[in-house]
């Protein structure tokens, strides 16, 4: 590891003398983003510290997935990917407590704790902006670990525009991408269809042997199952006037994980596959009151629905022809059974006004209804509700051109834990054009999800896990503070964050002995683990994310580092003492780079080059071992042709090509055990993509409010 | 206007879209009817006599167990030979897993309930039927065997031939420690038979499963001591442990031998279940480093997450990979004869009257 960061840190050093500019980088810094408050601002100027991931940073790297995509380009991430989705840290935290926006509307459903990225298309995200801890009182007070707000690319001009991008790639990798996008008059409509496939892959076919009865070297799970999912999404949008835009948004996704089936029956025997059967239905509008006023109102609607399709006659929990429970109803090939399905209905109004003396008023109301249902998996009929109402304001003050002030109320209601009020201020300091201070406390607030408290599962994973909800649970409170500091000079960019999230009452997953599961479970199951959700005591993480870009000319480079610590603690009433819980996932260090290289040759051909690295000290997870120390490394290229006869007939060609892994770096650990990352090795990869455009069309950024003064300009 | 309501009508078309999927109940209606039919396919492509067995065990997915059963079935066919032999699982998980896999010939373990009712369709209709359990005590898995046979005699679903079931000659063998004034004592000298060499060398402590404290109901958990109790009128060196049983953990069985001034010494480990399976793998001869964690009692006070061998290891004795006998009780012969004594009992014995006593006027 050791010569990795220093490899790391040459290439950094490299970069740091030099003080020539970049129009790229400069363009970067100039970008604007909308997650810290809710409102436009610069990336330089932005009151709360903002990390972001543009089109063009994207473009470059040729990410095959949103999770290749944020631990390749920021070091504040930890994926480990596996059938029930992705497992993912920002910080030392997991996915409940990161918010995953799509256009500001939450990613919704997960599987045993984790989400399932696969409904996002890389190749429609505009830009990623990613703001640490409960910072915005516009999102909820759940982000505890942050916020990760996805931009995708709208259409709404006139003419016709066409798209696909096909991308391919060792292990049957496809990702396909298609869009139509039509404007006519007021009326416009983007219509996108995405397919990703995986023939998954196998990094070791041995077990781990203290979980299995004799060595076994021919097994035939998988490290990352064969999958397929595809997803059609329509947007319409009607520009009643300049001043009042309305949309409709629906999608429908699918996703199928292909499990194989060995010969062992305790440990690669499967008898179903899993399915996701999501869809999503939205609509909304702005209205631009007055040039001191904008209102929008969004109302959404989303499904994520889990299933078991069986490829083998499979006896599971249900009611048999004369209503009684049994464990034995059965089902056969091609059949599915509903293992769960989560619904929820959200309503989100918002106002940003433009007050005196520089002040900038955001206030909203947030209505959220979630529905579960899961026959076999939830007591109350199999059926759960949670209604939770949210009142929030915020006020950006500006008394002063150097400084700038943030804060913010949000009041919560749940149905179970009544209200909670959690405040938080963010302050930016510009005492020259080149540095920015910022400052950043904000609390947190998360109540139990209805899964957390009633949903319990069996997992067949080398021996049988019990997990259970826990109805004794209580809310989460969290408190961030953050400072940090940035240099912004010509085309070199460092900042330099310093945090603290101490998380009360914090929720994990913890095993508890199998005598304190229900007796029914423990007579029909011979459990080898059982795991609950508890509250442990406090939690706390540590830690400092270190940021640095240089370009000059066709050159950049750049590199991030995160070091983190965590400490967390549970009362154990057997021992009656206080015990240090590992959270599961966690790694000290973690790092990225990269160089890369854009050249316009003589029209028509543009090249760019990158290099890419990243890397992350040891996991550490409370049982089935540690996952190793890795860095991997990568190679992209991109083609972009811009003759005139193309552009003048509308069309843009562009070519991807790469290598990933190039060291082919594998972890072999058993199966059974924890991975440091699921790589098969080195990998490579090509995409094409091919735009028609026709009229004056183009891709915008939706932004969900206007320009309205001086203060998102300067 | 008219552009809003097109709006309005296309969200509707994709929402309702999305509700319609998979509405697969009418489909699955008939699965427990089909899969009843393909249990009678098997019973009656393998019927052969006029009578039969079934031996019912909780199940397992390891292959040591797959053979002590393949084993026992043998033995069953051997010594019952006018009667035809299955076996049954009562864990789902392991009838699934135990029919599929790739290259691998389905063992159809079904479930206790499906074999019964197989046993009393048209076509098979054995006149005598012999449910032998393979539980170790007559805890709650043997409850729920009775309760099987219970709603089998009864006809509780109604879709059995009264008729037949008025006639059928049904018969229950009991577990191997059901009785304390003989089972207990057999099984104890059988055990010594075989053990006696090795508890002349040290400590043999049998590892049983036992149910926890919240749920031995049936009070069956005693026969670990009393076996116990019986092992060691043949040699202080026997033990009886279990894995759930309240104040019979591993660490009460150190304490004993500690009473007993067992301070050193081997210590040899064998399961006291039908089967070595998981438990007998992992809680007893499993290798873990708990002991890097205190190796403190929890509120039962058990050690968790270490096995057997661990604990005894660190506790001092010389307990190892060469003293685990990992041996399920089904492969040992003469204590398989003690549940086909059992059965033998069980034919020779009164037939069980589940269906005269609630249907009396019959």
């Amino acid at each position: 590891m050791k010569h990795l960061f220093s490899t790391a840190a040459a290439l950094l050093c490299f970069a740091l003398p030099s003080t020539a500019q970049d129009s790229l980088h400069t363009n970067r810094m100039e970008e604007v983003v909308v997650t810290g408050t809710g409102t436009q601002h610069r990336l330089k100027d932005v009151p709360v510290q903002t990390e972001v991931i543009t089109r063009r940073e994207l473009e470059q790297y040729g990410g095959r997935s949103l999770e290749d995509i944020l631990s390749g380009l920021t070091a504040s991430f930890a994926f480990s990917e596996d059938d029930m989705g992705s497992q993912m840290q920002m910080n030392g935290l997991g996915n409940a407590y990161i918010l995953i926006l799509i256009d500001g509307k939450r990613l919704h459903g997960d599987n045993g704790g984790q989400n399932d990225l696969g409904l996002i298309d890389p190749a429609r995200i505009e830009r990623i902006e990613i703001v640490k801890g409960a910072a915005s009182a516009l999102y909820g007070s759940d982000a505890i670990a942050g916020v990760i707000n996805i931009i995708t690319r709208k259409y709404d001009r006139d003419g016709l525009l066409l798209e696909n991008t096909t991308r391919g790639g060792s292990y049957g990798d496809l990702r396909q991408h298609n869009s139509v996008g039509f404007a006519i008059g007021k009326f416009s409509s983007l219509t996108n269809f995405q397919l990703q496939h995986t023939d998954g892959w196998q990094n070791t076919a041995t077990e781990d042997p203290q979980q299995t009865e004799f060595l076994i070297t021919d097994s035939r799970n998988k490290t990352v199952n064969r999958y397929t999912n595809w997803q059609v999404a329509e947007r319409l949008t009607f520009t009643v006037s300049p001043a009042l835009e309305l949309y409709a948004e629906g999608s429908i996704y699918r996703k199928r994980i292909y499990r194989p089936s060995g010969k062992y029956a305790a440990v690669d025997v499967k008898t179903y596959d899993l399915q996701y059967r999501n869809a999503s239905a939205s609509v909304g509008g702005k209205w631009q009151v007055s040039d001191k006023a904008l209102l929008t109102l969004d109302i959404d609607w989303n499904r994520h629905a889990y299933y078991y399709v069986f490829t083998d006659t499979t006896l599971v929990d249900g009611y048999d022809p004369y209503g009684n429970f049994t464990h034995y109803f059965p089902y056969f090939p091609g059949q599915a059974n509903l293992q769960s399905d989560q619904r929820r209905t959200m309503g989100h109004l918002k106002g940003v006004f433009e007050l005196p003396a520089q002040n900038r008023l955001s206030a909203g109301l947030e209505v959220r209804h979630d529905w579960l249902h899961a026959p076999m998996r939830v007591d109350h009929g199999g059926t759960v509700t949670d209604n939770t109402e949210a009142l929030y304001v915020q006020d950006e003050y500006s008394p002063w051109r150097v400084l700038q002030l943030t804060g913010g109320l949000r009041l919560d209601r749940n149905q179970e834990f009544g209200f909670h009020l959690t405040p938080k201020l963010s302050a930016m300091v510009k005492p020259t054009e080149w540095l920015r201070l910022r400052a950043a406390w904000s609390q947190g607030f998360k109540t139990p999800t209805p899964k957390e408290l009633h949903y319990r599962y069996v997992r067949e994973m080398s021996g049988t896990y019990l997990y259970l909800g826990n109805t004794d649970l209580r809310p989460q409170t969290s408190n961030y503070g953050s400072v940090s500091a940035e240099i912004i000079r010509g085309g070199f960019s460092f900042s330099v964050t310093g945090y603290i999230n101490k998380v009360e009452d914090m929720i994990a997953l913890n095993t508890i002995p199998n005598y304190r599961a229900p007796e029914e479970y423990q007579t029909q199951y011979e459990l080898h683990k059982t795991r609950q959700y508890q509250n442990l005591e406090d939690a706390r993480t540590v830690g400092v994310d270190v940021n640095v870009r240089y370009a000059f000319k066709d050159f950049a480079v750049g590199g991030s580092y995160s070091y983190l610590d965590t400490d967390a603690h549970q009362y154990d009433a057997d021992h009656e003492r206080m015990t240090e819980v590992i959270i599961d996932g966690m790694a000290h260090h973690k790092a990225n780079w990269f160089a890369t290289w854009n050249h316009c040759f003589k029209r028509p051909y543009r090249l760019g080059l990158g290099l890419y690295g990243r890397a992350s000290s040891m996991r550490y997870y409370q049982i089935n071992g540690n996952g190793k120390a890795y860095h991997i490394w990568r190679l992209s290229s991109t083609h972009d042709v811009e003759c005139r006869a193309l552009r003048s007939r509308g069309i843009t060609l562009r070519g991807e090509a790469g290598v990933d892994n190039i060291f082919n770096y594998v972890d072999r650990t058993p199966h059974g055990l924890h991975l440091g990352t699921t790589t098969p090795g080195t990998t490579v990869y090509a995409s094409l993509t091919i735009r028609f455009n026709q009229g004056k069309t183009q891709f915008k950024s939706f932004n969900p409010n206007s320009k309205q003064n001086n203060n998102e300009e300067d | 206007m008219k552009k809003i309501k097109f709006f309005m009508m296309a969200l509707a078309a994709i929402v309702l879209s999305a509700n319609f999927v998979a509405c697969d109940k009418n489909e699955e209606e008939g699965n427990w009817v089909k899969y009843q039919n393909a249990v009678e396919k098997n019973v009656k492509a393998n019927k052969k006599q006029n009578k039969v067995i079934l031996l019912v065990a909780f199940g397992s997915t390891w292959q040591q167990a797959y053979d002590a059963f393949d084993e026992t079935v043998q033995a069953y066919k051997q010594k019952f030979p006018s009667y035809d032999v299955f076996l049954s699982f009562s864990s789902a998980i392991c009838i699934n897993r135990a029919a599929a896999g790739e290259n691998v010939d389905p063992r159809n373990f079904y479930a206790p309930n499906f074999w019964l009712n197989a046993f009393a369709a048209d076509g098979v209709r054995y006149s005598e039927i012999v449910v032998q359990s393979l539980q170790v005590i007559p805890g709650e898995e043997y409850t729920r065997v009775i309760n099987y046979i219970k709603d089998f005699a009864n006809n509780a679903n109604g879709d059995l031939d009264d008729e037949y079931l008025s006639k059928v000659v049904l018969k229950l063998g009991v577990p191997l420690l059901q009785d304390p004034e003989s089972d207990v004592p057999e099984v104890a000298k059988q055990l010594n038979a075989l053990y006696k060499d090795k508890a002349a060398q040290g400590v043999v402590a049998f590892m049983g499963h036992g149910n926890p404290d919240s749920y031995d109901t049936y009070k069956a958990n005693v026969r670990y001591t009393e076996l116990e109790e019986a092992l060691q009128l043949y040699s202080e060196s026997y033990f009886v442990g279990t894995v759930d049983m309240m104040e019979n953990f591993k660490t009460n069985v150190l304490e004993r031998m500690l009473e007993a001034g067992i301070v050193s010494g081997k210590v040899f480990c064998h399961p006291l279940m039908s089967i070595d399976g998981d438990h007998g793998h992992n809680d007893m001869a499993g290798d873990d480093d708990a002991w890097d964690n205190g190796f403190e009692p929890n509120e039962e006070g058990e050690v968790e997450d270490t096995s057997w061998k661990m604990f005894f290891q660190h506790m001092g004795y010389e307990c190892n990979d060469a003293t685990m006998i990992n041996k399920g009780l089904l492969e040992l012969p003469t204590i398989r004869g003690i549940w086909m004594q059992h059965t033998q009992d069980a034919i020779n014995g009164e037939a069980l009257d589940y269906y005269h006593s609630k249907n009396p006027e019959e």
